[in-house]
């Protein structure tokens, strides 16, 4: 999604009017971009601002709008009053063996989804796609007795496991997208020399997929950080707890300490944000294809 | 990364391919040469076995991971079921239940309530916030990553942001709102304000849908605009000619996506109700919320999965008549595409 420059028309070649008439046109298009922006962003700096208030500050009415003095000391306190440093760690390895799995099974049911042709093969692709409409909750009951069962409740394996086997159907449709791109001659240049597709996916496809790949570590790292429904479900340690269900335990613990909320709030948002901001590009364009089904 | 594609459309015996020959290369004729209707049908098996082999991580996942619950769900709905003992039947007491239940009625209710209000709304805002940045601005790149943030915020996160800037006393919303001599509601803690206050939160998030409705405006060709600028085509009516009809598929696929969050709407609910599941009177009791209440509260996994099925049909009924009503409002422009 390069952004389409507009080839805009020379403006000293327009009458005064008619580039007036643009100049007030463009404030209103940015009038309104910046105010959409602040309440984009307004509840985000609210909640950094409330985060370094006193207690007493915060629920002062009516409302003090910069933190004086700025408390840093929220921080430390809420984030050594529960494993926070904890948490952090779950999340990362939960992000990290989620990553691996998609990884290694989208793309290669990507991969035959795309660069082999078989009969059935739309057939099935379809049926991949149409999971999606399946909503979590309509199949979670046998799937946590199922679990239960084979004593995998408790810890992360009920959330991993799956993801070796296709489960995020989002990344293998993003990966056959970007497959699809390829030219077939590719492939048929090696097969006819003798390679086997093993070898075509290993050696061809996965080199030349690197920015979709990117893209796919990009979109699991997001999801993981934020589920908050799968470890609600299967995780019932806390010291296993991941970011989102120990944030939802500050909120209980601390309720009425709103700057301790927002403090534990703002650490475990920041680095999602600036993650976002680094991969912003990557990451939109990702959206973009999962919504048009273009690269 | 285009040279190389260029190099690879360059005849197959290319020698700068040669070193992608795979370890057997040498001692086997080439395929091409044994071209005959039975070489034909050999490698058509072939491919078929390896293209199954490739996607055979995936089948067994479905198997196990979708196809299996699924219709475990179905036999659990006609059961007695605590998830521990031996389900049984039951017939169709969980269903009748379910009618007689008045939570159940609250719940649907509330989902609804939400779905119709939240949809039509963050569609509308969505679009018009994508052809605002689809206009010719300096900084469009800027202003799309900060429509954005939002919606990689942790939900968690944002819930709780939500709850104390929407707070009825000490929030910024209803100070704001002294200031301008008007009087706030109590949000999330009132019975008619609580389920605007989670579609303000909802709308809070819509950047996905956003992002993609710009993607999809960016490949509308410039020329239909310009043919109908001469034609003196209004702005409204080349939005309602040529855009809306070109990005309807696009249109489509953000509703049913935003729907089907919509049906299951959750974790947002589960966080600002933490300490009061069903918010004031009831008011925010989501059908979700409420199966996961019988299922992992009450242990009623039977009741549960005759809630989930009933969950599964919704989303499916509304998804049918949604693909059944575009036949006549979305336009295909490439035919049977990819």
């Amino acid at each position: 999604m390069t952004d389409v420059l507009v080839p805009t028309r020379r403006r000293s070649s327009l009458p005064p009017g008619r580039a007036r008439h643009r100049l007030v046109r463009s404030l209103a298009k940015h009038a309104v971009l910046v105010a959409v922006s602040v309440v984009a962003g307004f509840p985000l700096v609210w909640m950094f601002l409330t985060s370094l208030k006193s207690s007493h500050q915060a629920l002062a009415v009516p409302v003090v709008w910069w933190p004086h003095p700025f408390v840093w000391a929220n921080y430390p306190q809420v984030l050594t009053a529960v494993p926070f440093y904890r948490f952090f760690l779950n999340t990362v390895m939960y992000a990290a063996i989620t990553i691996i799995g998609v990884c290694l099974s989208s793309s290669l049911v990507a991969y035959g989804f795309s660069r082999i042709s078989w009969r059935g093969r739309n057939l099935l692709f379809y049926v991949m796609v149409s999971t999606l409409l399946v909503p979590f909750f309509a199949t979670l009951i046998p799937l946590f007795v199922m679990y239960k069962r084979f004593h995998m409740v408790g810890w992360y394996l009920p959330l991993t496991v799956p993801t070796f086997f296709g489960s995020s159907v989002f990344s293998t449709f993003l990966l056959r997208q970007f497959f699809m791109t390829i030219p077939a001659s590719m492939s048929d240049a090696a097969r006819v020399d003798g390679a086997n597709e093993l070898y075509i996916y290993r050696r061809i496809v996965l080199p030349m997929a690197k920015p979709a790949m990117a893209t796919v570590v990009l979109f699991q790292f997001i999801y993981s950080w934020n589920d908050y429904i799968g470890p609600l479900v299967y995780i019932n340690d806390t010291s296993w707890y991941p970011l989102s269900l120990g944030l939802y335990q500050v909120l209980g613990t601390y309720q009425t300490s709103w700057p301790w909320v927002m403090a534990a709030a703002s650490a475990a948002t920041a680095p999602i944000v600036i993650l976002f901001f680094l991969t912003q590009r990557v990451f939109l364009h990702g959206i973009a294809i999962q919504g048009t089904g273009e690269k | 990364m285009t040279g190389r594609r260029g190099e690879g459309a360059t005849p197959v015996t290319s020698p700068r391919l040669r070193h992608l020959r795979g370890p057997s290369a040498h001692a086997r004729p080439r395929r091409q040469e044994r071209r005959g209707p039975r070489a034909g049908a050999v490698q058509r098996r072939l491919s078929t076995r390896n293209g199954l082999l490739f996607v055979s991580p995936w089948i067994i996942g479905f198997l196990a991971f979708f196809a299996y619950p699924f219709v475990a769900t179905v036999y659990y709905s006609f059961t007695n079921f605590n998830g521990v003992s031996a389900p049984h039947l039951v017939g169709f007491a969980n269903y009748s239940a379910m009618l007689h239940d008045p939570l159940v009625r609250t719940a649907l209710f509330n989902t609804f309530y939400y779905t119709v209000i939240e949809l039509p709304l963050s569609t509308a805002i969505a679009l018009g916030l994508a052809l605002l940045l689809n206009l010719d601005v300096k900084g469009r790149a800027v202003y799309r990553t900060i429509f954005y943030i939002p919606s990689v915020v942790p939900l968690v996160a944002s819930s709780m942001i939500f709850v104390w800037i929407f707070n009825p006393t000490a929030g910024i919303v209803n100070d704001l709102l002294h200031g301008l001599h008007i009087p706030g509601p109590n949000w999330f803690f009132s019975i008619s304000w609580s389920k605007p206050s989670f579609v303000l939160l909802g709308l809070w998030g819509l950047g996905q849908p956003m992002v993609i409705f710009l993607a999809a405006l960016q490949g509308v060709p410039r020329e239909l605009y310009e043919a109908a600028n001469l034609d003196g085509a209004s702005a409204f009516r080349r939005l309602r000619a040529v855009t809306i009809p070109l990005i309807s598929p696009v249109i489509l696929f953000n509703v049913i996506q935003q729907l089907v969050l919509c049906i299951s709407y959750f974790t947002q609910a589960q966080v600002i109700e933490s300490s009061d599941i069903g918010g004031p009177g009831n008011s925010t009791w989501f059908f979700v919320q409420y199966l996961y209440e019988q299922a992992f509260s009450f242990l009623k996994m039977g009741y549960a999965s005759a809630l989930g099925f009933v969950l599964f049909l919704l989303t499916g009924i509304v998804t049918v008549v949604l693909f059944r009503s575009s036949r006549r409002w979305v336009f295909y422009s490439g035919g049977p595409g990819d």
